[in-house]
């Protein structure tokens, strides 16, 4: 008995002795390691500059959640052998990186992972253990659960730069301004007054598709204390929230006060929503952005100008809504607006191609706002490359070309007098090239051209004006300016008004549409007019019109004509033209009012037609354009007046003896 | 042989000028509508060769035109007497079957020329045509091409330049052929040369038998 005493004496002995050495041991490891981190002062410099403090608060530290484990528990491979020793660490969060991992040896990732919300925080590992939860003085979560209020729990994640990527790729920062927070409408108001789906023990996870279905939900939660019958109570406002979200003019969590001092100045009140990333939606669907930058306004020609100057129908107390069908139908009330105060250049503009054209429906084509922009309304620039530039925008291929041109090179050179776009096609009341008889728009500025062209350009005795007039008149400056492929260009005319004929106006006199002008004459529908098609299209067309066709050699290709050669490379050789074997296309064009001209391939042979003569009375080339019956006439006549002495000098030779009887005889 | 003072020297001058200038024209005319095949002289060459000649021919016109107004002559040479058309047709086709006949089976010319009466019928109504309508038509249609713009109004007249072309180039091809059979003609006097030379001297030899 005594010996079972003794010997469970012994054991308990064994095992308090194995407990007592255990428990000094922990004590000392934190008692050594706080030593040295006791010391208040006690930091580091990482690389980048920051001071890293190792003060540790052994009090604080013994109150924490793990005030029970010693220093090795975390920190495993720092021990009194290694340490200290020189090391060199980045920056606090590259330390802080670096450390975290050491977590999840206690906390492990799976357990981690189990709140939806924390689980995808470890996941992405942008945000370290930390960052949230401190590092020495960790608390107990649930007591600061319990503790913290609702808006604390919320900010102590959403402080951090996190954000959400949704399926449409768009990525929507869930990061929240706290100071924005406190310095709005809604300053007072805990997160969850707004968020009443969210709790400290409740974080939905959400799927928007996209960011437009995120603003749409968000929106909601607004309506649940501004209620359709509050907001009602002013009918623009109200109509405003069927157009745009309350997000888009209010915001998210900086919320402004929703009356906005009508004693504003007035450009200030309009931009207290207008400043916003707000749109305006049209009933088909399109989506046209009203935000208005104040410094664009501030730098344009229009500074000076109050919104409602322009904006008439709207004040500081109407905000009058409107329902447009479409961008299109929006941008032509602008041309109104402009001209409340520029009446002459929207008068030009209404003469323009640019006009007609979207009228006729082409959307591409440019109205005041196209070119001088909506509220950054700017004087066309005076550098000529850079309002051409504005032109190059739609006008790509003629852009090309006029940089590959003497006049570019002129405005490279800083001439004085070097053209652009406006110089020869106008601003406003831009024309289409054959209404704007380019020739003259050239001769506008070389005014020399007729004395320079006379100085080679003459028939003898006399040097005359109107021959080179003459061939003014029959061939554009781009026919022999340039170095492209010519045509020979017929238009079709009324001879008696000597206008264009308009496609519209003889589909209308042959009784069909427009749109099939092309296979009424390429009736063989071969892609060409041939020359027998070409005659008997004129042939009806002559019942109804005195038509004809007026002719002019070009460039086969309008855009070319921009590709004005230097003076030396001009053709100054007659025979280019000349030349029955000028190799040039030919092309029948008819006009259509304010558009660009309908042009049909023809096939040049009509030019050299007995039938050219009634119907191209006005034209007539030298050469190219001879009539080859002719040709065959002239040798048919040639023979014949050699012929003729022939036939008469044999019948002389073979009727001789009879003449010499007859002289005999007498 | 018998000496007729037929071609004043007026009318010779014109005479040479106009045959030197109308084949001028001619040759530079067909230069500058065949000029992708005919290389005799370049495009811009012919043109003001063409030009040139065209007004010397203009105002050689006037040469005759005023010698024949001033000395009241054109009424007698070249009117033929239409108030005796039966004679003037008969005597039109005496004069046509001596060519085609007569001439070969050794008739005599019918046509007798003094300087009041130098053509005979078909020589009078041919010099009647080109020299009162197709030459001038030719100076006409030559400065509407000359000039389209400057005479502008011509062209218009005309029914616009292609057609004032289709007669320039109809009379060049009709010049043409009159000018060989022209030449021909002058042959068939008494001699090969005889008219010719009468054309240089003024005086038309006429056999006394003739």
């Amino acid at each position: 008995m005594r010996a079972i005493l003794i010997g469970t004496l012994v054991i308990i002995c064994f095992f308090v002795s194995y407990l007592l050495p255990l428990k000094e041991a922990v004590s000392q490891d934190v008692k050594s390691c706080l030593k040295c981190h006791s010391i208040k002062t006690l930091h580091k410099k990482t690389e980048t500059g920051e001071t890293l403090s190792l003060f540790i608060d052994n009090a604080k530290y013994e109150k924490s959640v793990h005030g029970a484990l010693d220093c090795s528990s975390c920190h495993p491979n720092i021990n009194l052998k290694n340490h200290p020793k020189p090391r060199k660490i980045l920056s606090k969060n590259d330390y802080v990186k670096e450390f975290s991992p050491n977590c999840l040896n206690c906390h492990p990732k799976d357990a981690l992972m189990k709140p939806p919300v924390h689980g995808t925080i470890v996941k992405k590992g942008d945000i370290h253990c930390s960052q949230c939860h401190g590092s020495h003085y960790i608390g107990s979560i649930k007591d600061w659960k319990n503790k913290v209020s609702f808006s604390e729990y919320c900010m102590s994640c959403h402080k951090f730069d996190i954000s959400k990527t949704l399926p449409s790729k768009e990525k929507i920062s869930l990061r929240v301004n706290e100071q924005e927070i406190k310095k709005s409408v809604h300053g007072k108001f805990q997160c969850l007054v707004c968020h009443d789906d969210f709790s400290k023990v409740k974080h939905p996870v959400y799927n928007f598709k996209d960011k437009k279905q995120y603003t749409a939900e968000m929106t909601k939660i607004c309506t649940k204390c501004h209620t359709d019958k509050e907001l009602q109570k002013n009918p623009a406002h109200y109509a405003l929230t069927k157009t745009a979200s309350c997000i888009e003019c209010h915001g998210y969590h900086g919320v402004k006060p929703a009356k906005i001092a009508k004693s504003l100045p007035e450009n200030q009140y309009c931009l207290s929503c207008h400043s916003r990333a707000i749109s305006m939606k049209f009933k088909n669907g399109e989506k046209l952005s009203v935000q208005v930058k104040e410094s664009e306004i501030l730098n344009s020609a229009h500074k000076k100008l109050k919104c409602t100057e322009c904006h008439r129908e709207f004040s500081i107390t109407q905000h009058p809504i409107r329902n447009f069908e479409s961008i299109a139908e929006y941008r032509k009330l602008a041309k109104d607006m402009c001209k409340n105060c520029h009446q002459d250049a929207v008068k030009k503009y209404d003469t323009s191609i640019h006009a007609a054209a979207l009228k006729r429906g082409n959307q591409q084509s440019p109205e005041c706002l196209k070119c001088h922009g909506y509220h950054n309304v700017t004087f066309i620039s005076k550098d000529k490359i850079a309002s051409s530039e504005l032109c190059i925008r739609c006008h790509t291929d003629s852009g090309k070309a006029f940089k590959e041109s003497v006049h570019q090179l002129a405005i490279k050179q800083g001439k004085q007098n070097a053209p652009n776009c406006s110089s020869c096609h106008n601003s406003h009341d831009v024309l289409s090239t054959n209404m704007a008889k380019l020739g003259d728009s050239c001769i506008k500025c070389h005014k020399e051209a007729k004395t320079t062209h006379m100085k080679w350009l003459w028939n003898p005795p006399v040097r005359l004006s109107t021959f080179v007039d003459t061939h003014f008149n029959s061939a554009s400056c781009a026919a022999c300016h340039t170095k492209n492929e010519k045509a020979v260009l017929l238009m079709l005319i009324d001879r008696s008004k000597n206008k264009p004929l308009q496609a519209e106006e003889v589909a209308k006199a042959l009784n069909f549409d427009t749109k099939t002008l092309k296979t009424k004459i390429d009736t063989n529908g071969d892609g060409k007019v041939q020359e027998q098609e070409l005659w008997q299209f004129m042939s009806q067309v002559k019942e109804k019109f005195k038509a004809n066709l007026a002719a002019r050699i070009d460039v086969l290709n309008p855009n070319d004509a921009h590709r004005i050669e230097t003076k030396d490379k001009s053709i100054k050789d007659c025979v280019y033209c000349h030349n029955p074997k000028a190799a040039f296309k030919s092309k029948l064009e008819i006009n259509k009012e304010g558009e660009k001209s309908l042009k049909f391939d023809l096939d040049s042979k009509a030019l050299n037609s007995a039938y050219a003569i009634p119907n191209i009375k006005d034209f007539y080339v030298l050469g190219l354009t001879k009539i080859k019956v002719l040709d065959i006439l002239f040798f048919l006549a040639l023979l014949g007046g050699i012929a003729f002495p022939v036939a008469h000098i044999t019948l002389r030779v073979l009727t001789a003896p009879i003449r010499r009887k007859r002289r005999e005889g007498k | 042989m018998k000496k007729v003072y037929l071609h004043p020297l007026p009318i010779r001058v014109w005479h040479w000028i106009n045959a030197l200038g109308f084949i001028v024209l001619i040759i530079t005319g067909a230069q500058i509508r065949f000029v992708d095949s005919m290389k005799l002289m370049s495009f811009e060459t012919a043109v003001d060769i063409h030009s040139w000649f065209g007004f010397v021919l203009l105002g050689n016109y006037f040469i005759w035109l005023l010698y024949y107004l001033l000395t009241g002559k054109l009424f007698k040479i070249y009117i033929p007497p239409f108030w005796k058309p039966v004679e003037f047709i008969k005597k039109s086709i005496r004069q046509a079957r001596y060519y085609g006949y007569g001439i070969m089976v050794g008739d005599k010319n019918p046509h007798h020329p003094t300087p009041d009466n130098k053509f005979n019928p078909m020589q009078q109504i041919s010099y009647l045509m080109i020299m009162v309508l197709l030459i001038p038509l030719q100076i006409i249609t030559g400065l509407v091409l000359w000039d389209p713009i400057l005479f502008s109004s011509l062209a218009n007249f005309m029914g616009g330049i292609q057609v004032a072309t289709l007669i320039h180039t109809g009379l060049w091809i009709f010049f043409s052929a009159f000018i060989i059979v022209h030449f021909y003609l002058a042959t068939l006097g008494h001699t090969p040369m005889a008219h010719i030379k009468a054309m240089f001297t003024g005086y038309e030899e006429e056999h006394e038998d003739h």
